[in-house]
């Protein structure tokens, strides 16, 4: 991740827009991004501050380039890279060794003006050859161990010209959400993906039903208390997980400081969706966890069967910060509607987690279907009434499922 | 029921038991009703929080809301604090000086808020006594790692306690635990449920917003603050008002002035000042660039009456021109810094001072290492590994090295006992960072005197920000000297 230092954005009506390279706008960095690859590329050996300079040279090339993009993309670089640390021990040994020997002849002087003065020239020659080295390499070699003096040792090559764009426009977002206070998200699809990241972030949610799906609010614990960006980091660490779902729009809030207001601090937004053309470093989830659930929505289609239609993870069924994504929902066209979770394997662990969950939805009808197994007595499970299971072989037949559903819903 | 918000539940009876919990940096009470709280706690405190059908507030709070339910005999299901007694295996506390016997008191009436003393004055021996008598979980933060690891040396020394370190790649949680604030920053919501005692050695590091937070993130019913200057209008600037330092330390509970103990405690010291003028090459490139950020600066104060130096710094996110005189500007600073006569002065000083040991301090690493290159001296960075920093800084003080170079990591209470000479080439010009650097070489040692040198570039900002540092009153006295031109220098 950039650091602040790093950031570059514009205000605009309240709105937060953090610098972005488009192929349109700014075609030349195309070409620019090209170089710089190269110039890692064919800096293997180089030293981090002279692949920098290097950098710099090349992001000239446009006068309007702002310093901290040049930072920015020596960081991102940087992170495509992996440098030789050299030895620090032994540098900080040949440090140890240089300084003891000096020390009897301090100070080292220009011009010595006494018998008991000693030159800086002839001092230092003498201490090299005491090393076995000349002066000019143990002067390279006494700060080896420094970040700037680190070797390019690796660059990997993922790290296509265009990617390394992309990756610009998705840190410049991420850092700008460091400010914020607090992350909304209308989403109509992906709902457990997007929470499963939040949770993975730390940040904690409230969901409300939609017309077109769920909104996610994500803040952390302490923001009851008062407006706080101390989960700012947690919410940048969100982002490159929400860019890999789709269907979504984002709204993150959040204070600034601004020193020539009155006010101390001013409310900006951050507004993102999956259309914005970030393009995720993470890959997007695969669509079904199992192949019994992507087999069973192939054979069952788009048509409506004994009056059902089924949709792709139709529901969020939570209560507290405790969320239940089905796999499906059944939806009748007379409203009734019946979530169903597909378990693909299991181990007596695994669904004993499973029917935990269920049990925090006691009043809410759910049908589970679960792989046949002599090993556990499903009967013997004390199940809400309103929990019905259906065990199968391989594959998930559609009659007994709709012969179910016709059960539960009867009054 | 897949409706959004847990629903507040009401309690039949609000006698029912307190179930306390700790949850990242705040503590949870049960579904209690609205009047209930407000009856029991007054407004204010507890926050209800339907993302999970419980009351909140900052961990700080927790000694408060102990004595609240304990005062009106609730039975409580306390599951927040995860503390212990300490047993120390020895404890070798030299006797305390009258004033550090007075500041333990003075922390001892609330067990919490602020000790103000000079550097040099013996900050953490008062500590350390607490820490003793107190026997409780203990977290130390410091500013930085050297300090960590300082206080670590300290507290092994003084209570034959080897305590854990959490900061520079290290994560060791032990009762008696020392960080840094950075560090403390990340993982104080995860362990503020851990420590009884929170020490912060320089206590102003706490200003600012993050820091602050993360201090409310803890329930440590017992705070103290260590620090040599406090000035709360200049803390309370930096955090924009925002921090309510009762809540997450105390008030001054004790301050000790520096002309209390000056001479007396600590060495008579002096402060030197000496001006170099740049060289025509330095002279001729520091002008041009002069000129162009003061252009720059005039032009926009005609646009914009209001325009500061802090807008400049903004407008170089989205101007190229901004850009361009802010590079200017670190340019100059760079010249001023790096000039190349500074070095000839300090060849001057090491003359002037046969077998004296010295520290010099720097405005940047690469004047550090350029010292350090150019005399072969020890350069202290913060990238020197803990093993490295402790050869520099007991050969320092043993005399296996006549001087050392630092740049900021020595700034604050870093022991070097015996040191009467200190050499400032260039460096901010706030106050505090003056007093710290001060207090380095503060320290008595026989009727010796102490003298501090400031070597400063002639008509260039560094001359303003001299000024600035010695309208400190550890300052006064400075006098001006130039030193004699060295034979063959031009």
């Amino acid at each position: 991740m950039l650091t602040r230092e790093l950031a570059i954005a514009r205000f605009e009506n309240g709105l937060v827009l953090p610098d972005r390279l488009t192929r349109i706008k700014d075609q030349a960095y195309v070409e620019y991004a090209q170089q710089l690859c190269e110039v890692y590329r064919n800096g293997i050996g180089w030293t981090r501050k002279s692949l920098h300079q290097a950098v710099q040279r090349v992001l000239e090339q446009d006068p309007e380039c702002p310093v901290r993009r040049i930072g920015a993309f020596c960081k991102l670089l940087d992170e495509w890279s992996q440098f030789d640390r050299g030895n620090p021990r032994k540098t900080a040994e040949l440090r140890r060794a240089v300084f003891r020997r000096a020390a009897s002849f301090h100070p080292l002087v220009e011009v010595a003006e006494s018998i008991l003065e000693h030159a800086e020239k002839a001092t230092k020659g003498t201490i090299a050859s005491e090393l076995g080295t000349e002066w000019l390499q143990l002067k390279e070699d006494l700060f080896a161990d420094l970040i700037e003096n680190h070797r390019l040792k690796t660059f990997d090559e993922h790290g296509s010209p265009l990617e390394l764009l992309a990756r610009y426009n998705v840190a410049q977002t991420q850092v700008a959400l460091l400010d914020s206070v607090r992350m909304v998200i209308d989403a109509t699809a992906e709902w457990k993906t997007i929470l499963r990241y939040a949770k993975l972030a730390g940040l904690m949610h409230r969901i409300l039903k939609t017309e077109t799906g769920y909104r996610f609010d994500l803040q952390g614990p302490a923001s009851v208390l008062r407006r706080t960006h101390r989960y700012g980091v947690a919410m940048a660490r969100f982002l490159p997980g929400l860019l890999s779902c789709r269907g979504w729009t984002m709204t993150a809030f959040m204070k600034r400081k601004a020193a020539r207001f009155a006010r101390p601090e001013f409310d900006l937004r951050l507004e993102l969706s999956d259309r914005s053309g970030l393009v995720s470093p993470v890959q997007p989830p695969e669509d079904f966890d199992s192949n019994v659930e992507s087999q069973f929505a192939s054979d069952w289609g788009d048509e409506s069967r004994g009056g059902w239609r089924l949709v792709r993870e139709g529901t969020v069924l939570h209560v507290g910060q405790r969320a239940f994504f089905p796999d499906f929902l059944l939806e009748r066209s007379d409203g009734e509607s019946i979530p169903l979770e597909i378990l693909g394997f299991w181990t007596p662990e695994y669904l004993r987690s499973k029917v935990e969950t269920l049990r925090l939805f006691p009043q809410h009808p759910i049908l589970l279907a679960i792989p046949k197994s002599t090993r556990v007595d499903l009967e013997g499970i004390a199940w809400s009434p309103n929990h019905r299971w259906i065990e199968y072989t391989n594959k998930l037949e559609i009659g007994p499922v709709l012969a179910l559903l016709e059960e539960m819903t009867k009054r | 029921m897949a409706n959004g918000d847990v629903d507040r539940m009401a309690k039949s009876s609000d006698r029912g038991l307190a179930n306390l919990d700790y949850d990242s940096g705040t503590l949870l009470l049960d579904a209690w009703t609205e009047t209930a709280i407000q009856r029991i706690f007054g407004q204010g405190i507890w926050v209800w929080d339907s993302r999970v059908g419980r009351w909140r507030t900052d961990a700080c709070n927790y000694r408060l809301v102990r004595d609240v339910l304990a005062t009106r005999n609730y039975g409580t299901i306390d599951r927040v604090p995860q503390w212990q007694t300490v047993n120390w295996s020895k404890i070798e506390i030299p006797p305390l000086r009258p004033e550090q016997q007075k500041a333990v008191d003075a922390w001892q009436q609330t067990r919490r808020g602020i000790v103000v003393m000079p550097t040099g004055t013996g900050k953490t021996e008062v500590a350390i006594q607490l820490m003793a008598s107190g026997r409780c979980s203990t977290l130390v933060i410091a500013p930085v790692r050297d300090l960590m690891y300082q206080w670590h040396r300290r507290i092994l020394r003084a209570l034959g306690y080897d305590a854990g370190i959490l900061g520079d790649n290290r994560f060791s949680v032990k009762p008696i635990t020392v960080t840094t604030y950075a560090s403390a920053c990340i993982h104080l919501a995860e362990l503020g449920n851990r420590f009884q005692l929170l020490v912060f050695d320089e206590c102003h590091h706490l200003a600012g917003p993050l820091r602050s937070d993360a201090a409310r993130c803890s329930i440590a019913s017992d705070r103290l603050g260590l620090t040599a200057t406090w000035n709360p209008d200049v803390v309370n600037t930096k955090t924009a008002g925002a921090v309510r330092w009762d809540d997450i330390l105390g008030q001054v509970v004790y301050e000790l002035e520096i002309h209390d103990v000056r001479g007396r405690t600590l060495a008579e010291y002096e402060v030197v000042r000496i001006p170099v003028a740049l060289s025509d090459l330095e002279r001729n490139r520091y002008d041009q660039l002069s000129e162009h950020v003061s252009d720059y600066v005039l032009q926009r104060r005609t646009d914009d009456p209001g325009f500061r130096w802090q807008d400049l710094c903004a407008e170089t996110q989205s101007s190229q021109v901004a850009s361009r005189i802010l590079r200017a500007f670190r340019e100059k600073q760079a010249i001023e810094e790096r000039a190349e006569e500074k070095l000839r002065v300090l060849e001057d000083l090491f003359r002037l001072h046969p077998g004296e040991r010295m520290i010099i301090f720097t405005g940047s690493n690469a004047m550090a290492r350029e010292v350090s290159l150019r005399f072969l001296i020890p350069c202290l960075l913060s990238h020197c590994g803990k093993r490295e920093r402790l050869d520099y800084l007991e050969g320092l003080r043993d005399g296996v090295y006549p001087a050392i170079v630092a740049n900021q990591v020595l700034d604050e209470g870093v022991d070097l006992p015996e040191l009467k000479i200190a050499v400032i080439l260039g460096g901010k010009g706030s106050t505090r960072q003056a007093k710290q650097r001060l207090g380095r070489i503060l320290r008595r040692q026989g009727e010796a005197k102490a003298i501090l040198y400031e070597v400063v570039t002639s008509n260039t900002r560094e001359v303003e920000r001299s000024r600035k540092r010695r309208k400190n009153d550890a300052y006064e006295g400075t006098r001006h000297r130039k030193v004699r031109k060295r034979p063959g220098a031009s």
